[in-house]
């Protein structure tokens, strides 16, 4: 089982249900003056799936970086379960889980001791039985006593994934996880966010392959150039209006 | 209290464990510290001067430039892979990540300094007996102050494109005090026979005192993914 309701008897709390998990507004983010996003502005309810997309420098992993609360706006307003990260980053980091480009793993540690590790971080009750779970869920129960820097680029993904929901997160936020998976490790994750997604867990997912991300998610939203162009429900929107809106809708 | 006291040794535990396990940063940093020391030793030579009053002076210089390589070593295990990036997304306030960085290095120097010293005495003939204790409290108490703020220096250059022995233009100049300190306090008390204690312990106790919370407060601020 891919939440924790099988290692833990965590619940949702009812703030989490009374508050939206993401509010933005007017979001704006420059890095040396240049900017990456302007104007960003969104709600996400709990229990949505939504994928963002976008041409490479669109914006979406600063995005996603800024509502992970690894990076501060530059301006605009942003709230994470009804707090600013500003003011509450590590009561909005307890509820939401990551997964990057970078694998944030430690290469000398085995697949197991690093579940356990980041889990007791997030004060995971039972880490190492949630560890074992999570490795078997993702295919690799065999490797779990392995140093990290032993696997495989997507073995080590899948490891990442792993980490990222250690601590069950309510508002997941994954940027391009299926870079550098397999066919059946991609199909085994398409499994898993589906999972997560019945859960009602919000995902975020930023993803290159529009036809995939319109089909595993229920709503789209779509940057170019930093600017916000599509934000509608995904079942409306088709590959070819997507990437004439990505590459500049003339 | 008692979840910032777990977080602090389930932080420490990895860096020793990862240490423990690949011994790279351990082994390089002694490897420097018993050139530094054997290429001073080969130079000097073991006049009774020296012995007495060069010593400590010897083995700070030895102690600086494996600091520096161990407070390098144990942050680019965080940059690697976006390591760091992963301990910045958990609930933890960023005082935990130095809190344990900064022990985790006291021990691994504390370590190093140990092996470096018994080199110094061998090659320097140094007589450590007329004050064994002595010179283990001032060492351990100048090592604390080391180590916040080679802690906070090796954040700050690991975020910048600046390394490659930037640690070192920054970090010395800043030390320099507290090694002076130290240096005097053992060449006073190997020379002169004069006990630690009192004004001399008081003073390395200041630059631990400041030297640790002005990195705790500033690590925040120098720690980016």
């Amino acid at each position: 089982m891919i939440t924790a309701e099988a290692t833990t008897s965590r619940k949702p709390s009812v703030a989490a249900n009374a508050t939206l998990p993401v509010r933005a507004v007017n979001l704006g983010k420059s890095l040396d003056e240049r900017p990456i996003l302007q104007g960003i502005t969104f709600d996400i309810a709990q229990g949505e799936f939504v994928a963002l997309l976008g041409a490479n420098g669109a914006g979406k992993s600063t995005l996603l970086k800024t509502l992970s609360t690894l990076i501060t706006p530059s301006s605009g307003t942003l709230e994470l379960f009804g707090h600013s990260p500003r003011h509450h980053a590590a009561k909005i980091r307890a509820r939401l889980g990551l997964i990057g480009h970078q694998l944030m793993l430690y290469g000398d540690l085995t697949a197991h001791e690093n579940l356990v590790f980041f889990g007791r971080l997030f004060g995971v009750k039972n880490p190492a039985e949630r560890a074992r779970s999570l490795l078997v869920t993702l295919g690799l129960e065999k490797r779990a006593d392995d140093a990290v820097k032993t696997f495989s680029r997507g073995m080590a993904q899948r490891v990442s994934i792993a980490r990222a929901l250690m601590p069950d997160p309510e508002l997941l936020l994954a940027d391009e996880p299926f870079a550098g998976l397999d066919a059946p490790s991609t199909d085994m994750l398409e499994r898993v966010l589906a999972e997560l997604h019945a859960a009602g867990k919000t995902i975020i997912l930023a993803n290159h392959d529009i036809r995939q991300s319109l089909r595993l998610a229920g709503r789209a939203i779509v940057l170019r150039k930093g600017r916000k162009v599509i934000d509608d429900a995904a079942s409306t929107l088709d590959v070819e209006t997507v990437l004439h809106q990505m590459s500049g809708g003339a | 209290m008692t979840g910032t006291l777990s977080q602090i040794f389930t932080l420490t535990a990895k860096d020793l464990r990862i240490e423990g396990r690949t011994r790279q940063s351990l082994a390089l940093v002694l490897v420097l510290g018993v050139l530094v020391i054997s290429v001073l030793g080969l130079g000097l030579g073991s006049q009774p001067a020296i012995a007495t009053m060069g010593t400590p002076a010897i083995l700070w210089v030895a102690y600086l430039f494996s600091g520096v390589l161990c407070f390098e070593k144990t942050m680019a295990i965080e940059r690697h892979d976006g390591a760091l990036a992963g301990l910045l997304l958990a609930p933890i306030d960023r005082g935990v990540i130095f809190a344990s960085k900064l022990i985790s290095n006291l021990i691994l120097m504390l370590g190093v300094a140990t092996v470096i010293t018994f080199v110094g005495i061998l090659f320097f003939n140094f007589d450590l007996s007329p004050a064994p204790g002595g010179f283990v409290l001032i060492i351990v108490i100048s090592m604390i102050g080391f180590a916040a703020v080679g802690t906070l220096f090796a954040a700050m250059v690991s975020s910048t494109r600046l390394q490659g022995g930037m640690l070192a233009m920054v970090l010395f100049p800043i030390i320099l005090p507290l090694v002076i300190a130290s240096t005097q306090q053992m060449t006073a008390m190997f020379r002169d026979g004069v006990a630690p204690g009192g004004a001399g312990l008081a003073i390395l106790g200041a630059f631990d005192a400041v030297f640790v919370v002005v990195s705790w407060l500033v690590f925040e601020l120098v720690l980016e993914p």
